[in-house]
């Protein structure tokens, strides 16, 4: 056991010190402060652009439709109502007009036209055609404004005074979203997103870089005979061991500093948006436990023992890198799978897929604390969970012990199959 | 523990591969306090042996004793220097904390390592007045230097039996007398020392016994001179100072005098037929005209018993790296 302590220590140590380490333990909170920072800088940029007024309204409606809409689009504008053009004709000039209406787009003096028949009062679709269809805030915008007008317009032939009408129309519902959980309210429902993102990626890069590292690691040591000699010293199981453990604490220890400086962060959010001049957007934190944090950590640390072996395993097998990079696929797809999800699980967290993927023990290091982010888990569903991963990680640890014991003695082609099994059945 | 106790006892130990018995019924005794030849072609079966007495693979059957202690015994490694075939260490790791690391393994303590580090440094010219080499990277060092440092690796835990897998291979002259001095120190201070090769010229200058296997199998072993004294035949040495009269090769092709004689283009090696005497054969040959610089009754040269006992056949096309 002390012999596995000096492996541990020397695998944690050699890493500490290298200039990677340092590298990507400063990167982690870089990366933090862009994603505090740049939603910020973003929402900025989601409102309309000015050229949303710079249309044409054909209405044919008779109903002075296309006047209010100009006026809606001019209001918190430049307050140029010039901007927007209005032709009010009959329904039989529409198709000319919309040719010429296309022409001006195409030569640049126009963004777009509105095509408005009296069907448009009777809530059939109303056309839309220019350079921004496919920008959402102008989009947003001009659809609150055609609302609005057809509104108000609905509103007069209904026998609403004009004044009323037009107060009515614009009654405006601007959505506040809270999450309530278990535990009450529990800030917006577009942190636990971001949140949740956070975690996976997190989760996903943590898995896919210390993974890496211990393959690594174990060619290393089979390309250098270095495993030999050691071997030679202690069973094989405690380089492995050793090796497994200590690339783990160097990942705890990149994980402790991220979490803090993401802490530190959180807390002088405020003044560092104010000194880079953006509107800060109100946040609230992520209320994170203690107890879910513990529990975090231990889908990391399972989901860690169980993909490290598996890499350990195949750096065994392999005698060159390019042998690595086949017989890694396999693995690389069983991580990837888990975050290719990432979208049906946080639109539909409570989906048959979600359950399923956070069930099975190569998936659940990473599905089940992002279902964990947006809704509430019951106790047993994350116990069965971890259960689960911990037997997979058990099993993939046995296997690995296994081809390694072999693997590191074995040089030349890559096993087959069959000789793979054999050494199962022998080591 | 009684002195008699040998440094390592194989019995009847067996490894089979998919297609192939690696070592087949291998039984041998590695006598305390001498210099033991494993001997045989490549793909004999050397390197697996080595293996399984490290305890890095077991045998399918048969048992393994070092020091009296089955080989399986926790710490009972940690009286055993490898020197494996191939050779490495962490490339991007200081010198100093390789060899502590290394050290550690076999139970010393850092403190002890370190202590003993500095003295084989030096020993070995790896730290002199102007330069540290313990301070450098492994791969800094010339290949040389890295052999070295892999020595120091074998022998700084100060092992009682020291093995090493074809430790002349690769070796630069300089490195190779180093070795030779150091394994000689070794065996005075009382160490038991195993040696694999297939150089016999090497084996045959150090050893005290050897063990030839080929095919896995044992084809002979025992103490030097016993295994000289066993092969039988009469070998005559002979050197020609001037050239090779032509009265010469008819002699050597008399099947009633020479059985048997190989040219190494300077000496002759000479094995008599079983009722010749070496008189006849010296009168035969003064009298081709022939100078005799050397003429001398010698024991077979190690070289001639390997290939009498294991023969051309023993070295299979292709079995090469794991002996």
């Amino acid at each position: 056991m002390d012999k596995l302590w000096v492996i541990t220590a020397r695998e944690y140590l050699e890493r500490v010190r290298t200039r990677w380490f340092l590298f990507s333990t400063v990167f982690g909170p870089v990366f933090f402060a862009a994603l505090m920072i740049l939603p910020a800088i973003i929402t900025r940029r989601t409102k309309a652009s000015e050229d949303v007024a710079r249309i044409v309204v054909l209405d044919a409606t008779g109903r002075e439709v296309g006047r209010r809409i100009a006026d809606g689009l001019s209001v918190g504008m430049i307050g140029d109502t010039a901007r927007t053009r209005v032709h009010e004709l009959a329904a039989s000039e529409l198709a000319p007009a919309e040719s010429t209406a296309t022409k001006e787009i195409v030569r640049g003096a126009l963004t777009g036209y509105l095509v408005l028949d009296s069907a448009a009062l009777e809530g059939k679709p109303v056309r839309y055609a220019g350079r921004n269809a496919s920008a959402e805030a102008d989009m947003d915008m001009l659809r609150r404004v055609v609302r609005e007008s057809l509104m108000e317009a609905r509103l007069e032939m209904a026998g609403v005074a004009r004044d009323q009408s037009s107060t009515l129309a614009r009654t405006r519902v601007e959505f506040e979203l809270e999450r309530i959980t278990d535990r009450g309210r529990g800030g917006s429902a577009k942190v636990s997103v971001i949140f949740a993102l956070i975690i996976v990626v997190m989760l996903y890069m943590a898995l896919m870089l210390y993974g890496q590292a211990v393959l690594r690691g174990v060619m290393e040591e089979k390309q250098t005979r270095v495993a030999e000699v050691v071997i030679s010293s202690v069973p094989s199981w405690q380089l492995l061991g050793g090796k497994v453990i200590g690339v783990g604490a160097v990942g705890l220890t990149q994980l402790a500093v991220w979490i803090a400086s993401g802490l530190l962060l959180l807390r002088y959010r405020q003044p560092l948006l104010d000194k880079l001049g953006v509107d800060a957007v109100p946040f609230t934190p992520p209320d994170v436990t203690v107890g879910m944090g513990l529990v975090l950590l231990l889908f990391f640390v399972a989901g860690y023992v169980f993909y490290s072996s598996l890499f350990a395993a195949v750096g065994a097998m392999v005698s060159s890198e390019q042998e690595a990079q086949q017989a890694l696929m396999p693995i690389i797809l069983l991580l990837v799978s888990s975050f290719v999800f990432f979208q049906p699980i946080l639109s539909k967290p409570t989906s048959g897929l979600a359950h399923t993927l956070s069930w099975l023990p190569f998936s659940a290091p990473i599905v089940m604390p992002l279902r964990m982010a947006v809704i509430p888990i019951a106790g047993w569903e994350i116990a069965v969970s971890l259960i689960s991963v911990a037997a997979g990680s058990y099993i993939a640890v046995w296997l690995a012990a296994r081809i390694y014991r072999t693997g590191m003695l074995m040089y030349g082609k890559r096993p087959t199959m069959r000789e793979l099994a054999r050494w199962l059945r022998t080591a | 523990m009684p002195a008699t106790t040998p440094a390592v006892e194989i019995q009847n130990a067996w490894k089979r591969y998919a297609g192939h018995v690696a070592v087949r019924d291998l039984s041998l005794t590695v006598p305390r306090g001498s210099v033991y030849g494993l001997l045989g072609p490549n793909g004999a079966g050397k390197t697996t042996t080595i293996r399984m007495l490290l305890n890095v693979i077991a045998p399918d059957e048969g048992t393994i004793r070092i020091f009296g202690e089955p080989n399986s015994k926790a710490g009972i490694t940690d009286r055993v220097g490898y020197l494996p075939e191939e050779r490495g260490l962490y490339r991007k790791m200081q010198v100093r904390r390789v060899l502590r690391f290394l050290a550690q393994l076999k139970g010393m303590s850092a403190a002890n390592a370190d202590r003993q580090i500095d003295g084989w440094l030096e020993r070995l010219a790896l730290k002199t007045p102007e330069k540290d080499w313990g301070e450098a990277k492994v791969d800094e060092l010339s290949r040389g230097m890295q052999q070295k440092v892999q020595f120091i690796a074998t022998l700084i835990h100060d092992p009682d039996l020291v093995i090493l897998d074809e430790p002349f291979s690769g070796l630069d002259p300089i490195n190779a007398q180093a070795l030779k001095d150091i394994v000689i120190e070794l065996r005075q201070r009382g160490k038991s020392v195993i040696f694999s090769t297939h150089l016999m010229d090497n084996a045959e200058r150090i050893c005290d016994s050897v063990c030839i296997i080929a095919r896995g199998e044992k084809v002979l072993d025992g103490s030097m001179a016993d295994v000289k004294a066993h092969h039988g035949g009469r070998h005559v040495a002979v050197v020609l100072s001037n050239g090779t009269p032509a009265g010469v090769p008819p002699i050597l092709r008399d099947r009633t005098l020479v059985a048997r004689c190989e040219d190494s283009n300077r000496m002759l090696e000479i094995e008599l037929a079983p009722d010749a005497s070496p008189q006849d054969l010296l009168t035969r040959l003064i009298g081709t005209g022939a100078t005799i610089e050397r003429f001398e009754i010698v024991r077979p040269s190690l070289h001639r018993i390997f290939l009498d006992r294991v023969g051309a056949a023993g070295v299979e096309e292709g079995m090469t790296g794991h002996g």
